[in-house]
């Protein structure tokens, strides 16, 4: 119901946005992703008795309403709604069911000098991986110790940041943020109430050449965790980007590599580390085409986790092939192969999975960060 | 006398700081130059050689946007993909400003403004008309003196000097369109295939008829099925001049070379530092002239 309240909130949105009102309306954008996927670790006909969250065959993967505008000449406000399904069981049968929820809402200053103050719900500046939208990643899924170690939707909370411009010949930018550490992420979850998380972020971009860009940043956040302990994350991320100025619209390159660790403590037991890296290829070699390689892998000691091995490690490689008619639309194709400590039905260690993704935007979306 | 010692370091940074001025496009730099001489300071983001609808938003432009006094923009949405997140990400409360981002477009009368209901199922639209105004050299003109007026906002002390250029500026323009005109007239070219409508102010100014393009529709490339019909525009109507902008593939120049005889087909730089040697807008405007002279030989 709630959908279809939303929905219809938009659609008279939309209509005056398109007449007199305009004005008075903020820029509003809609992005649908839709997946296929094949996996010998997954099956089609779901179990209600061991639910599958990924199961194969087409569903809808996620969808995003957003909208933003100033506010008056002093801030500026952005609110992402993200509608996905989720499957739930009661033991008899699945249901498949929608759910909505507000990815990020935050404000933004917009006349401070050299600094952005922003505070909502937003996105940690946990490396530069997290920051991305789903449908902005560069492969269907997030690295591994994304995905692992700050929960499959990412480290995102509610608080407050302050992105600092300093003043170099380089960008260079400095950004410290508290969040409230009672969100969507266990790994921050504390039940002591003033225990939020403090994360800084560092980030440096060089002009090699006026076709070359390198990127280099740093992150570190620690906060209470649910044991009544401490978690700290620390990150590291490297970007080389190309794109000629003559004929950038036909090529461009882009490397990348992004480390990331999380250090858990719990009373009476060693300390659970996680680490992975994941480091990835993109080349552009037409208008609308570009393939892509991705080496990505995890390794967890002491874990706390009962399900899993203590020290599991798990090694992914990823090939792409993007075809982007537009702007606004793209499908890519992905083989994944993955080394796992579990076993399929088969007693196969090794998952392969075909993934074909459909990505369309209409509206007034915004660019997404460099 | 410490007193008379700082304020004498510090005059001339008071009395001759020039005003920084960042522009989206090599064409709208090149007029500023020639507005504000020796009194402004401008960089462009976008590169002569470079698509203005497609430009990276690079942070290190965020650093160079800090300290700039106005943005001056061609406007209808040519750089609405990536001009906004650069001025955000300046955190420059000048720029944040009314009067410190300004995009000439709307008030240089702009063209093939789209009627009705518009969708991006037409490519890439501009609700706000065609963009390409730096190829006409009449609005390239009116641009000078709009920009004089901006800048007089900026420094009032230096009101006259700047619209003295600008007029200056308006001047050759207006008297260069006049051998321009002549000059096309003489080729006999009375129509040309272009491969975006990045030619419509040029052609709507020199009467050439430029309704034939290589995109199917803005923004999307060449087809096999869309080139045929290029190919069958051209024949039927002894289309002989094809204008390839430099931004852009000239992948599909075989194609028509092979199916309609004796055509010219010129790769053309549309903004100024577009080519070597092309360093104004009257540069690059007389670089097209040679196009079509070109083509009648």
């Amino acid at each position: 119901m709630r959908f279809y309240i939303l929905f219809a909130s938009l659609f008279f949105t939309i209509f005056f946005s398109n007449r007199a009102f305009s004005f008075y309306t903020p820029s509003i954008s809609a992005n649908a992703l839709f997946l296929y996927q094949n996996s010998n670790f997954h099956k089609e006909d779901a179990n209600p008795l061991n639910l599958d969250e990924k199961p194969n065959g087409f569903d809808v993967q996620e969808t995003e309403l957003q909208f933003y505008s100033d506010v008056d000449p002093y801030t500026r406000l952005s609110l992402l709604l993200s509608v996905a399904p989720h499957y739930v069981t009661d033991g008899v049968k699945i249901s498949h069911e929608w759910g909505i929820e507000p990815e990020e809402a935050f404000a933004e200053s917009n006349v401070i000098s050299d600094v952005t103050l922003k505070i909502g719900k937003f996105k940690g500046a946990m490396g530069k991986h997290n920051t991305l939208h789903p449908h902005a990643y560069p492969f269907i899924g997030a690295p591994l110790a994304n995905d692992k170690l700050l929960g499959d939707e990412g480290f995102k909370d509610a608080g407050v940041s302050a992105a600092v411009l300093v003043p170099t010949s380089w960008f260079n930018e400095i950004t410290l943020q508290y969040l409230k550490g009672k969100g969507d992420n266990s790994e921050f979850n504390s039940p002591a109430a003033a225990q939020g998380v403090g994360l800084v972020h560092w980030k440096n971009l060089f002009d090699l050449t006026d076709s070359t860009t390198f990127e280099i940043g740093g992150s570190f956040a620690q906060g209470g965790n649910s044991f009544r302990q401490t978690t700290a994350l620390s990150g590291a991320d490297l970007t080389l980007k190309w794109r000629p100025s003559e004929g950038g619209k036909y090529t461009s390159f882009l490397l990348a590599a992004e480390y990331l660790s999380r250090k858990q403590s719990q009373a009476g037991l060693t300390d659970e580390i996680g680490n992975g890296l994941a480091s990835w290829i993109q080349y552009q070699f037409a208008q609308r085409w570009t393939v892509s390689y991705r080496y990505d892998d995890l390794g967890i000691k002491n874990t706390f986790d009962p399900n899993l091995l203590p020290n599991g490690t798990i090694t992914r490689n990823s090939l792409g092939l993007i075809f982007a008619p537009s702007e606004f639309s793209s499908y890519k194709f992905e083989y994944n192969q993955t080394h796992d400590t579990r076993l399929n039905a088969d007693q196969d260690d090794t998952e392969k999975s075909i993934f074909l993704q459909a990505n369309f935007t209409i509206g007034a979306h915004p660019t997404h960060s460099y | 006398m410490k007193k008379l010692i700082i304020i004498f370091c510090c005059l001339p940074t008071f009395c001759f700081a020039k005003i920084q001025v960042a522009t989206t496009t090599t064409d709208l730099a090149s007029i500023v130059r020639e507005v504000g001489l020796d009194k402004v300071e401008v960089f462009s983001i976008a590169k002569g050689t470079q698509d203005p609808h497609d430009i990276p938003a690079k942070p290190s432009f965020m650093v160079k946007l800090r300290s700039t006094d106005l943005v001056i923009a061609q406007g209808a949405e040519l750089e609405s993909a990536w001009i906004n997140p650069l001025i955000q990400g300046s955190r420059n409360p000048k720029l944040m400003a009314k009067d410190g981002f300004y995009e000439l477009a709307a008030e240089l009368d702009p063209i093939e403004v789209p009627k009705g209901n518009i969708s991006r199922a037409d490519g890439d639209i501009h609700p706000g008309g065609n963009p390409h105004f730096q190829l006409d050299p009449m609005r390239l003109g009116k641009a000078a003196l709009l920009i004089a007026d901006r800048l007089s906002s900026i420094s009032p002390g230096d009101k006259d000097f700047f619209l003295k250029n600008a007029q200056k500026f308006q001047t050759l323009m207006n008297d260069k369109l006049k051998n321009w005109k002549d000059r096309i007239k003489k080729t006999g070219i009375t129509e040309a295939v272009t491969y975006h409508k990045t030619f419509s102010y040029f052609c709507d100014r020199f009467e050439i008829k430029c309704d034939v393009q290589l995109e199917p529709k803005p923004g999307i490339p060449p087809t096999p099925s869309h080139t045929l019909s290029v190919v069958n525009q051209m024949k039927k109507r002894n289309i002989k001049l094809v204008l390839i902008e430099n931004l852009y593939e000239d992948s599909v120049a075989p194609k028509l070379k092979q199916e309609v005889p004796n055509i010219l087909i010129d790769v053309v730089p549309v903004s100024v530092e577009g080519e070597p040697g092309i360093s104004t807008n009257e540069k690059l405007i007389e670089r097209l002239v040679m196009a079509f002279e070109k083509g009648k030989k």
